[in-house]
């Protein structure tokens, strides 16, 4: 109980610094929840569109038109060059067609070549019935598939039906069938992202913590004087080390255990396969939080360092590895170099758990595997750590 | 008398050095032991070679009559250290630090409670309780380490300088608590290269050079070992060269030197040396302002032992 005890009462002038990373948990994770848009409606985007029709307008022209003014906003512009390069530079438009004069012609004859032509239509800007510019956005690929759409629905119905108005019939009744859609995901994604992003910093929180706190409380304890009367003193030194050891444990499990009940109290509930499975990814990444701290407090005695090794460690990951902003947003030369950081295998499994709908073998399999890409880190610092104290103990 | 500790042939080297150099020698019960010697001697490695703190190439240590080796916990319980350098946590205060200490050896709580409070008494430090080390002074944080050290009552007691960079004031308390350790049954080594401290404390003296015993006995038995008996210094302003000639052939003296104002004197032996010197001044006319008699120092045996002063 010694030890135990002069752990706690040391720990105990340390409680500022664990309240900071805590408040910053709580600052920075739950602000991404309250700031956040829980809308998970989506309505469809319509471009903008201009429309320069060179043909007459009847029949399948006009049900043409009629098709593209249901599905984007028409634009009036002055039909001259500058103001439609204008339009198209200042993206007041995504998108511009002109209908040929040869349109509906060439749409209702049968001509050998139609096919080749609607070929071309389709697949190549050098059109022969219409002439496209576009601004090259998402919103003028929409507009592009619509028009491909229906060009294609004429196309298949004028081989088939000789009758401008059946084709028109034909093409309508196949536009207007709608697809149901039904979303297989039970889980909040929105909410699961908020999860995702609270876990993540909880890397930063944990690695920190442990890092700043276990350093600094070891340094008192292997501080060399210190140290020797300890030795010399009629406790057994490896039971004093063992009882050292889970202190640290006991206290990075603690800690861990108030970031897991912070999560449940600003997240609100989450699936349960969901839930366990970040808490399995960090309590693995928090032994390795312990681990990673011992190595470190083996390496360095000096207090006033300790700072700045944190600030290294624990920041330096954290950004390098995702925990603050998404892991999508960084450059794959800075994904490449985290991949010797424990913080990108536990991150990595935070975002893949994201994106599972069903939970399987193969979905299952890299996040298992990211899992044991950790507790082969917590194996290689105990080693690393006990290389260095041996390498000390002989100097 | 039962011999607590006993050091057979110690050698110890570091790469060619040899800092321990076939050291043999033994502390009885309830004696103060004094490893004294310059800084560097193999005092400080001694010790750490005793306590198994330093692996040694050969020799034997015997404590209680038992073998020391470093899982040896039913030799160790017994021991207290107060190394040279303070020894404490910085984020606990006076009391849970000798808690700590203590703790390590006595698990019993209320007994515990009570070392405590002895070692606080014995330190002195009741007024400082709930101080924390950085709010202490040097020697009140000398204080703490040997309260840290010997709270768990030990029954041998290693004094690594204890007093070094202290006050006055502190290190008479220190060597106060010394002796009450002492006569409450506490076998004593203690290390130093304040000879002072040496001659009021220790009971046997051992004077360590170079990783070798050169000398030892209790300090009168060692400053015998010297060739003067008293030394005499004389403030003088003008001393004529014939004057001095003539005292350098008085019975008994050794040696006599005027540098700077100031008559050195120093007698082989015998009595009533200073009354003759008086005398002979004021035969020959010669003012003086201050003179006195002094017996030799464990330095003066260090410097005729060695050709070199212990603070060297």
């Amino acid at each position: 109980m010694t030890v135990f005890k002069t752990f706690s009462q040391v720990l105990n002038k340390y409680k500022a610094t664990v309240l900071m990373y805590t408040v910053m948990l709580v600052l920075f994770g739950g602000l991404n929840f309250k700031t956040s848009d829980n809308n998970v409606n989506f309505t469809a985007s319509k471009p903008d569109v201009l429309i320069i029709n060179e043909d007459e307008n009847i029949g399948i022209t006009k049900d043409f038109i009629d098709y593209l003014s249901e599905y984007t906003n028409i634009k009036d512009i002055e039909n001259n060059e500058d103001s439609i390069n204008d339009a198209l530079f200042y993206r007041d438009v995504n998108y511009i067609i002109y209908i040929k004069p040869n349109f509906r012609e060439s749409i209702l004859s049968n001509s050998p070549n139609k096919d080749e032509q609607f070929k071309q239509l389709i697949s190549s800007s050098d059109r022969t019935i219409v002439e496209i510019k576009t601004t090259g956005d998402y919103q003028a690929s929409i507009a592009d598939m619509l028009v491909n759409k229906y060009l294609h629905l004429a196309d298949i119905y004028s081989n088939t039906f000789e009758d401008e108005n059946e084709i028109i019939n034909h093409i309508q009744k196949t536009l207007s069938l709608e697809v149901e859609t039904e979303l297989t995901s039970k889980v909040d994604t929105n909410t699961l992202s908020q999860v995702t992003f609270y876990y993540n910093f909880l890397s930063y929180s944990v690695l920190a913590g442990c890092v700043y706190v276990i350093c600094l409380i070891l340094s008192s304890f292997k501080n060399k004087e210190i140290n020797k009367r300890t030795i010399i003193s009629s406790m057994n030194y490896k039971s004093f080390n063992l009882k050292l050891l889970l202190s640290n444990c006991l206290f990075a499990i603690v800690l861990w255990l108030i970031y897991i009940i912070l999560g449940f109290l600003l997240v609100g509930s989450i699936p349960t396969n969901y839930l366990i499975i970040y808490i399995i990814n960090s309590f693995i990444f928090t032994i390795c939080s312990v681990t990673i701290a011992f190595f470190i407090s083996n390496l360095i005695n000096n207090k006033n360092a300790i700072n700045g090794i944190v600030n290294v460690v624990a920041l330096g990951s954290s950004f390098l590895c995702g925990a603050f902003v998404p892991m999508e947003w960084l450059p794959d030369f800075v994904l490449k170099i985290a991949h010797v950081l424990p913080s990108y295998w536990y991150i990595k499994t935070n975002e893949l758990l994201k994106g599972v709908e069903v939970f399987n073998s193969i979905t299952l399999k890299p996040i298992i595997t990211n899992m044991l890409v950790l507790i082969v880190f917590i194996i290689a610092f105990v080693v690393l750590t006990n290389i260095v104290t041996k390498l000390k103990l002989k100097k | 008398m039962k011999t607590i500790l006993s050091v057979e042939n110690l050698i110890k080297k570091y790469k060619n050095f040899k800092a321990v150099d076939d050291l043999s020698f033994d502390v009885k019960k309830g004696e103060i032991l004094g490893l004294l010697g310059p800084n560097g001697s193999g005092k400080s490695t001694t010790i750490n070679c005793i306590l198994s703190l330093l692996k040694f190439e050969s020799g034997k240590i015997t404590i209680f009559g038992c073998e020391m080796r470093p899982d040896a916990y039913d030799i160790k319980k017994d021991i207290g250290v107060v190394f040279q350098e303070v020894a404490v946590f910085e984020e606990l205060n006076v009391i849970d630090n000798i808690d700590y200490f203590c703790g390590l050896y006595i698990k019993d709580k209320e007994y515990r409670k009570k070392c405590i409070d002895d070692a606080i008494k014995l330190v002195g430090l009741e007024d400082f309780k709930k101080f924390y080390p950085k709010q202490l002074s040097g020697g009140l944080l000398r204080r703490l380490n040997i309260a840290c050290g010997i709270a768990h009552k030990p029954k041998l007691v290693f004094l690594d300088e204890p007093t070094v960079a202290v006050d006055p004031q502190s290190r008479n308390n220190i060597l106060d608590g010394i002796k009450k350790l002492r006569d409450n049954g506490a076998t004593i080594i203690y290390t130093t290269h304040y000879m002072e401290e040496v001659e009021i404390l220790c009971d046997r003296v051992i004077i360590i050079d170079k990783g070798k015993i050169i000398a030892s006995g209790t300090g009168d038995e060692l400053k015998e070992l010297s060739k003067i008996e008293e030394k005499v210094t004389v403030e003088i302003d003008s001393l004529d060269e014939k004057i001095l000639e003539e005292i350098k052939q008085f019975k008994n003296v050794d040696e006599a030197t005027y540098n700077n104002g100031i008559l050195f004197i120093t007698y082989k032996k015998g009595k009533n040396n200073l009354s003759s010197l008086i005398d002979y001044l004021k035969k020959v006319d010669v003012h003086y302002d201050k003179i006195y008699s002094e017996r030799p120092t464990l330095n003066d045996v260090f410097l005729y032992l060695t050709g070199k002063e212990l603070r060297d």
